[in-house]
């Protein structure tokens, strides 16, 4: 897998996003510091979650997973397109690069670039916390938050690849962000805790596969979850091994000529 | 010997359109092959299926004896590919661009020899430039760069002067006489008719997705046109009226079969040499042979291989 054409590849998606700086990790930045004073701060303090955690601290770890997620789907996926309209992806082809290369190469620049939109998100969140608490928000379980980060950034890294080979079209994109990936995202317990649900709403909240990486991650950081962290270190391992079946069967199955 | 570039009865088909249909032929060590073929011939598509980009829906195509489907991995590393279209890369400079495209082929540290066709190709100055900053032309001669940073063995050039200035093409064609000299093979596929003549070995003419003819470039102008000869004397002859272009005062325009010796022409034309004042030999070019064999496809399929 080390090879130098895995290691130019994943160089190429870090520089590609380093870039683009602005786009993708300001932007993100922006919303998290948004969103941490807006439902954190001023609504925080009418919420109340399980466990007598401050509602501020409870949103912080739902917001570096979304952060995590949208941005590794991001890069992998606007990578590929904006290559295919350039037609430089067909260069990628014509090399001697395989395709479990590219996956991997695009997936990890999805992690380091999710990474560190999640770092950004929980240096921004641990300010507010800093200033609303007194107290710094320590990782109760780094390893435990290493591992989500890299899952999340993995699978969603892949579903962008599945999904950029698949799209025709800059709008085919987004219409997978804004009606599949948004409301499992808002739905999966960023804001929310399942608890406070209906227990119909609880069962149906929990076929949202997208709920066990948050909470997950919400371990990582506070050592509590909404559901088992087992069944989450499960489901992320099984995310993993579908999504590369899948980012597999697209790259064999789809295009790499210009559009 | 093994051949760089061997293509067996490849077909291609894209739904009911047969955009290849049965073509065979070979790119010989160190030599320039022209493929020749008006638009939507198919040439694009063989190079397609020689890069992987497409797969053939039936034949071979073998790099260096190797069949591209079957040893994808060392038959693109043999490869160097200069795509019609110029490619875009819109974040990175030229010189990232050429990092990029040698570690794509497992050379890490290769920026000598990226100095190096950026001087050749008159590209240094610009190397902090990105791709939309360049001109027409400069962008041309990074797609060559790209194409020969991996020192392949085998250069594909699809139509690499399509839209490119006199002198730039000029340029361009030397440079790649250089190649072949150095011993690259290069297949070619150009519909500047007069660049094929000028470059290439042996040319094959394609049309809607068949080989029409193949041959040395020689030969097929030999074979699919005609001598002009223009005879002055100093006095009237008589002539046949298919051999007569044109006739002023005692200047006959004659067109004569290329194989046919020039001696023989006179002779059965009753010339004798005191009476010749001049003597002009045109010989056809391999536009007008292309134009022959396209025109006439029936009467021109034929094979003219020379075995070596």
């Amino acid at each position: 897998m080390m090879s130098a054409g895995f290691i130019t590849l994943f160089t190429r998606e870090i520089k590609r996003f380093m870039k683009v700086m602005v786009q993708t990790v300001v932007t993100p930045f922006v919303s998290s510091f948004l969103y941490l004073l807006v439902f954190g701060v001023s609504l925080g303090s009418q919420v109340q979650v399980h466990g007598g955690v401050p509602y501020l601290a409870f949103l912080i770890p739902g917001l570096m997973m979304m952060g995590l997620m949208n941005n590794a789907f991001q890069n992998s996926s606007s990578s590929i397109v904006s290559s295919k309209f350039s037609g430089d992806l067909e260069d990628i082809r014509v090399a001697p690069i395989t395709n479990q290369q590219i996956i991997w190469a695009m997936s990890l620049g999805g992690v380091v670039r999710g990474g560190l939109v999640a770092l950004v998100t929980y240096v921004v969140g641990a300010l507010f916390y800093y200033f609303q608490q007194g107290e710094i928000l320590l990782i109760e379980h780094p390893l435990a938050l290493m591992y989500f980060v890299i899952m999340g950034g993995l699978i969603f890294g892949m579903i962008g690849i599945a999904v950029a080979f698949w799209a025709n079209s800059f709008d085919q994109l987004s219409a997978f962000s804004a009606f599949v990936l948004l409301p499992l995202t808002y739905l999966g317990g960023v804001f929310i805790s399942v608890e406070s649900l209906h227990p119909f709403w609880q069962t149906v909240a929990k076929l949202n596969p997208l709920l066990y990486l948050i909470n997950g991650l919400r371990y990582g950081v506070l050592g509590v979850s909404d559901v088992e962290v087992s069944h989450s270190v499960i489901l992320s391992m099984v995310g993993f091994v579908v999504f590369y079946g899948v980012s597999l069967w697209a790259l064999r199955k789809g295009s790499f000529q210009r559009w | 010997m093994t051949l760089p570039l061997e293509i067996q009865h490849l077909k291609k088909s894209y739904g009911p359109v047969d955009a290849v249909r049965d073509v065979s032929f070979e790119v010989r060590p160190s030599e320039i092959f022209g493929l020749l073929g008006p638009n939507g011939a198919g040439k694009t598509t063989i190079i397609s299926v020689v890069t992987t980009l497409e797969k053939p829906s039936s034949g071979v195509a073998k790099v260096f004896g190797e069949d591209v489907c079957a040893n994808p991995m060392f038959t693109k590393r043999q490869l160097g590919v200069v795509h019609q279209e110029v490619i875009n890369s819109g974040y990175f400079d030229v010189e990232e661009i050429l990092e990029f495209q040698s570690g794509y082929y497992g050379l890490r540290k290769n920026t000598e020899h990226i100095h190096f066709l950026l001087h050749k190709l008159n590209l240094f100055e610009h190397r902090r430039k990105k791709v939309k900053q360049l001109s027409g032309g400069m962008k041309r001669r990074l797609m060559i760069a790209k194409a020969l940073v991996h020192n392949p063995k085998l250069l594909l050039l699809d139509e690499p002067t399509a839209g490119v200035d006199i002198s730039l093409r000029e340029t361009l064609w030397d440079f790649v006489r250089e190649l072949k000299k150095e011993g690259m093979s290069i297949l070619l596929t150009t519909h500047y008719l007069e660049e094929a003549e000028m470059l290439c070995d042996r040319v094959g003419i394609i049309n809607r997705g068949k080989v029409e003819t193949m041959g040395p470039t020689k030969s097929i102008i030999k074979d699919f046109t005609q001598r002009e000869m223009i005879l002055t004397l100093n006095r009237d002859i008589t002539v046949p009226k298919d051999m007569l272009l044109e006739k002023n005062e005692h200047t006959y325009r004659l067109l004569v079969s290329s194989g046919t010796h020039v001696g023989k022409v006179l002779t059965d034309l009753q010339v004798e040499s005191a009476m010749i004042v001049d003597l002009e030999i045109k010989e056809g070019s391999l536009e007008q042979a292309f134009l022959r064999v396209l025109n006439t496809p029936e009467k021109s399929v034929k094979l003219k291989e020379t075995h070596t």
